[in-house]
Order: C-alpha cells, then structure tokens, then sequence
C-alpha cells in the first residue's frame, strides 16, 4: 500500500513538476524573453576582444561600438582601432525584426571606399575569432524551434536550459543549447554543437551587471572545444539611452571613423 | 641633393616633433616595408628593391580635422622619392564637410579598374603592381560634402590639374611606345597651367539604402593621358613627307556616369558605367588630322562577389566602347576585360591566400597575381607572391611579358 501510495506520489510530483514548467514558459517563450530582453535604444562603448590559441598567445582587437534601434532596426556601427593594419576600418550592419536579411557595409580606408557585403556569409568568423557574425547578432527566435529541457542550477544561478534546432537545415550548428537565467532573461551559457552534432563550442557569460536599468553583459568567452581556442571579449565604457544621433549609422560616419 | 635634404627634413620633423605632437593628441600611424622582386626571366636581376616609409599624422575634433601623409621611396638604383600622398584639412558642420589640400578621392565600385573613378590621377610608374592607394596619387583639390539622411553630396573643384605619372623611359614598365609610320623629327608637350579657367569640377550624388546604394557622378575635366598629335614635316624641295612632328596635348573632356551594388541571395551585384565625350585616339588613318580621331566612349563594369565555403569569388566584366568608330584607331571599338579574384584566410586570419587576375579578352592576354600572406604578429606581414604576364604582346598586360616576377614584402604597421 505504502509502495503504491509512494508511486502516486511520485508521478504526482512528477505531473506537477511538468505542469509548472509547462504552464511557466515554453522553451519558445524564453528565447523570446530573451530576444526581446529590453537593451536600451542605444548602446554604446568599447569591444576588446582576446584571441588565445592553445599555447596562450594572445592577440587583441579593439573598436569601438555603438548600437541604435529605430523604427524596428537595430543599426550597428564598429570602428576597428587596433591592430594598426585594420585601423580606421568600419563596419556597419542594419538588422530587420521582419526577418529581413540583414544589410551590411564595410570601409576599408586604404581603397576610401565604402563596399556593399553579402550577409549571407554569417558563419564566417569575425576578425579570426571564435565568434562568427550569426554568433554576434541576435538571432531570431523565429528561425529555430526551441524545447525546453529542464532546468537547473548553474554557477548559483537558476536556469532554464532551451535546446534549438534551425529550421534551416543547412544551419552551420546542429543544435545549440542554451542556459537562461530565470532573474533576468540573459543567457549564461551556450552550447553549439558542430553539422554531425558534436559539442563544437561553449559560451560562457562571465561578467554581467545592470546599467541604466538594462542588463548588459560586460565579460564573455567563446571556447572552441575542437581547436582548443578561446576568444573573450570585454565590453567597457559603457553608455546606455545617451540618443546615439541616426548620422552615426552614414557614410559620413563610416568613413570619419568616428 | 635637394631631395636628400627634403628627406633629412622630413625625418627630423617626424623625430623632433613626434613627442610633441603625441602630446597633443595627434593619431600617428602608418608603416615601414621593404619591396624586393626578381625578374622570373632573368633570376640574377631584380625587378624592384623598395624600402618604403609611410607615415599619417592626424587628427579629428568634432569641428576640425587634418591630415598629413609624407611617404618616403628608397631605391638601391634611383634617388629617394619623397611624396606627398595627402595633406588637407577639414572642416565638420552639422550638414557639411569642407576638405581642402592634397586628396586623393574615390568614385565608383569598380576593383582594380577605373572608370568613374577618374578624380585621382593614376601613378602607372610600376604598371597596375603597387597597392591601390599607392597607384592613386593625391589632387590637390576643395572637396565639399552636403549630407541629408543617407544622401550625400559632394562637389569638387581641382584648381591644379595633375596627369597621370608613366613611368620614366627605359624602365621596364614603360608603356608600349606608338611607333609612327615615318621617322619623328620634333617632339614637344603642352602642360596645363593652372588657372581658374584650366580648373576641373567634379559633382557626385550617393545614396545608401537598404535595397542599393548607388552613385550619380559628373565631370568636367582633363584627361590624364596626353594624346599625341602628329603633322607631317614636308621636304621643301621635293614636297614630300619626310618625318612627324609629334606633340602631346592635354584635352578636355565630360564624362557622366554612375555606379550601383545591391544584394541577390548571396550575391553582391555591383555595376558601374561612365560616358566620355571627346576623347582623341590615336589613329593610323592618313587622312585623319594631326594623326588622332575625337570620339565619345563608354566605359562600363558588371561585377558579381559571392563567398562559398568561405572562399571569397569576385568576378567583374569590363568594357569600353567606342562610339561612331573608325578603322585605323589603335584601340579595338570593343575592348573586353575580366577581372577574377579569390581569397580565403586561414588559421583565424594569419594566412591568407590571394588569386587576382586581369584578362583582356581581345588579346588573349593576362596578369595573374597569386599571393600569400602570413601575419606573424599584429602588424607584422610577410608577403610572397608572383605577378604573372602572359598572353599576345599587342595587349595591355602581354606588353610585359618579359617582367614577370616573383616577390616578397615585409611590412610593419605602427
């Protein structure tokens, strides 16, 4: 009796549980949370990203940032200030909450001229790092189906862990599985498993603290698992709602470098 | 002696000034590279042994601007040549921006050819080899800019008229010369002084938008390249033509045109066309006058770009034609060229490996550049590559067949 009573019991915790994480959020519903996590108008501030291979040499790359969104388009501008070679370069990316394809312009200054980029190309690696540029954008939550797979405890965080699968079959990650902090809708990190769905790389959030009232993540490293590389980017100087002007995201501005 | 002096000039002013100007928040950058590359003919000689020193000083406040680019060549067989590749200064407006001095300026979306890009004159001493933002030399010109919403408009004015610089006679890069049907007896040339009246204009319009950016561009102004005029010299005694006088002139010339690029999947289709109106060919019609034949051309460039699996492909089909042609004009009324290029990096952008070519299609001739680059360390690149002529010696790049060359080039970028 008390072993039956015990099983009810079990499959009723279990039912609940279930329930409760149904009836909270669909894996769908988190990674819009998270899509749609409130950033500010405008951001700016300053990227220095750490390339270190395997043996620990490290390269650096900083340019500075600034983001605007207007009229549902989120409008990016980086201009590269080191290494010396790539100085003065910019790059400019409008992205389409229609789910357009996004628009993307580089400045190259030693031609002084202004060039139109497919952005088909988003799994290619930004500036050598781990990142590719589908990595450093926000992706839609529309182009993937989402599960979630349970939840759990990570670095005393509470987490839901969301597992997305590309409708694109053609996808260059198999799956990703994401850890989303239940505070505050920041994903903590991230899983990318390779086209034969092997764990590929890990992205871990390492630093992370309300500014203006939005979460901006300040710290974070890409590890790639298969080639032993790691690339970690700090985001500092950090200026949130300061009403970014719509010129910075021109040709005047891309080719100033300011 | 003088351009040792204006060299020794120059490097004490970057020495003695350099802290000073560091100081006050002058951005100095620029970079040192040596240049060294064998003939594949003739192993023992070097095509070229360059040092080269290139420096920016400059600065950008919200309201003002400068920059200055003094760049130094040294040659193990010529004297240093000092340059002056840009020197100007800027002035920022809510909607305007004023730029006045040596400039080099940029039209069109064409690579490695020139068509509406016509402001800049060209640096042809070493062919098509050096970088691009060598090949274009500085004007010095007022260059303004109106800027609404993704608009831009921009106006300029070349009071002095700078021709394209050939390279000097007995050089290997010498251009083909043209050789007349009877002996030359005379030659002289006509510089442009300047003056308001000899002064060229430029106008351009651009837009960037989501869909397509493009360009409307205009120009009255100087063709680069002389054209050679030639009258018969007669024998006053037996009243026949025993020689030429030849002399190369500057003309006038318009040009309207423009150049557009927008995506299609993962494509990048960029095109560019310009009209010129009143260019002299040289001809070989013995009635012609003076030996030349004014007609308006078309100069036009359809290019596709695309990257599969990670290579990046870029291909562009060029022409040029010549309106109301006639026989005898030393240029082909259609005159085809393609330009072929494929880039992938390797190992995180330390390796990168380069295919560039040009192809004249009417010649069958070529120029084939593969090159391969390593950045050791930031900054730091060593560069191996061959520039390959190949094809019929009547054609622009066949005419080099004999200096095809292997080379390397060390850089430091500061």
């Amino acid at each position: 009796m008390k072993t039956i009573q015990f099983l009810l019991l079990s499959v009723l915790v279990i039912l609940t549980g279930t329930i409760q994480v149904s009836a909270q959020m669909s894996g769908k519903e988190i990674m819009e949370a998270v899509y749609h996590n409130p950033t500010g108008d405008d951001v700016q501030g300053q990227l220095e990203m750490r390339l270190i291979n395997k043996q620990g040499n490290t390269r650096v790359r900083e340019l500075q940032r600034y983001i605007k969104t207007e009229n549902n388009v989120e409008k990016t501008i980086m201009f590269f200030l080191n290494p010396a070679d790539v100085r003065n370069t910019s790059f400019m990316n409008w992205s389409y909450s229609d789910g357009r394809d996004d628009d993307q312009w580089i400045y190259l200054p030693a031609l002084k001229r202004i060039k139109r980029i497919s952005s088909d190309s988003k799994s290619d690696y930004f500036m050598g790092s781990d990142f590719t540029y589908d990595d450093m954008g926000d992706r839609h939550p529309d182009d993937d189906k989402h599960t979630l797979v349970k939840e759990e405890v990570l670095e005393g965080q509470n987490c839901y862990v969301v597992e997305s699968v590309s409708k694109d079959p053609s996808y260059m990650y198999s799956k990703t599985i994401t850890w989303v902090m239940k505070d505050n809708y920041l994903g903590l990190k991230r899983e990318f498993y390779d086209e034969d769905g092997r764990l590929l790389k890990i992205l871990r959030i390492k630093d992370f603290k309300k500014i203006s009232g939005y979460w901006v993540i300040l710290h974070t490293e890409m590890h790639n698992i298969q080639k032993d590389h790691r690339t970690e980017i700090i985001f500092s100087e950090i200026l949130i709602n300061k009403g970014i002007p719509a010129s910075k995201f021109t040709e005047r501005s891309m080719t100033m470098g300011k | 002696m003088k351009k040792k002096t204006i060299t020794w000039i120059f490097i004490g002013f970057a020495v003695l000034t350099g802290s000073q100007i560091i100081a006050q928040g002058v951005d100095i950058s620029g970079f040192a590279r040596n240049y060294t590359g064998f003939l594949m003919n003739d192993a023992t000689e070097f095509s070229i042994i360059q040092n080269t020193f290139n420096l920016n000083f400059e600065q950008r406040t919200d309201k003002i601007g400068f920059k200055v680019n003094p760049v130094l060549y040294h040659y193990f067989d010529r004297d240093i040549d000092f340059r002056l590749r840009e020197a100007y200064l800027d002035a920022y407006f809510p909607k305007l921006d004023i730029r006045i001095g040596q400039q080099q300026i940029i039209y069109g979306k064409a690579e490695g050819v020139f068509i509406t890009d016509i402001v800049s004159p060209k640096d042809l001493s070493e062919f098509l080899l050096p970088d691009f933002d060598e090949i274009r030399m500085g004007v010095t010109a007022v260059k303004l800019n109106y800027f609404f919403g993704m608009n831009n408009l921009e106006a300029v004015w070349v009071p002095v008229f700078t021709p394209t610089r050939f390279a000097e006679p007995g050089s290997i890069w010498a251009p083909k010369l043209f050789v007349p049907p009877l002996p030359l007896l005379g030659y002289s040339s006509k510089e442009i002084k300047p003056s308001v009246e000899n002064s060229e204009v430029f106008l351009r319009f651009s837009r960037m938008t989501s869909k397509a950016d493009f360009e409307l561009v205009a120009g009255y102004h100087w063709l680069d390249d002389p054209a050679l005029h030639m009258t018969g010299v007669i024998d006053q005694t037996t009243m026949k033509p025993i020689g030429l006088d030849a002399k190369a002139e500057y003309h006038r010339m318009s040009m309207a045109g423009g150049s557009l690029s927008t995506t299609l999947g993962g494509f990048v289709i960029r095109t560019e066309a310009a009209y010129n109106h009143g260019r002299y060919f040289q001809t070989s019609d013995p009635l012609a006058t003076d030996g030349t034949a004014k007609k308006d051309y078309l100069h036009y460039m359809i290019g596709l770009d695309y990257t599969l699996k990670g290579v990046k492909l870029s291909a562009q089909f060029i022409q040029e034609f010549i309106a109301d042609y006639e026989e005898g004009i030393n240029q082909e009324e259609f005159e085809n060229t393609m330009t072929f290029l494929a880039a992938k990096d390797f190992f995180r952008e330390k390796v990168w490996l380069e295919l560039f070519a040009y192809a004249g299609l009417n010649k069958g001739d070529a120029l084939i550049r593969p090159k391969i680059s390593y950045a050791f360390a930031d900054g730091f690149d060593l560069q191996m590559g061959a520039n390959l002529f190949t094809g019929d010696r009547e054609g622009r790049f066949g005419q080099y067949k004999d200096n095809s060359m292997i080379y390397w080039k060390i850089k430091y970028s500061f």
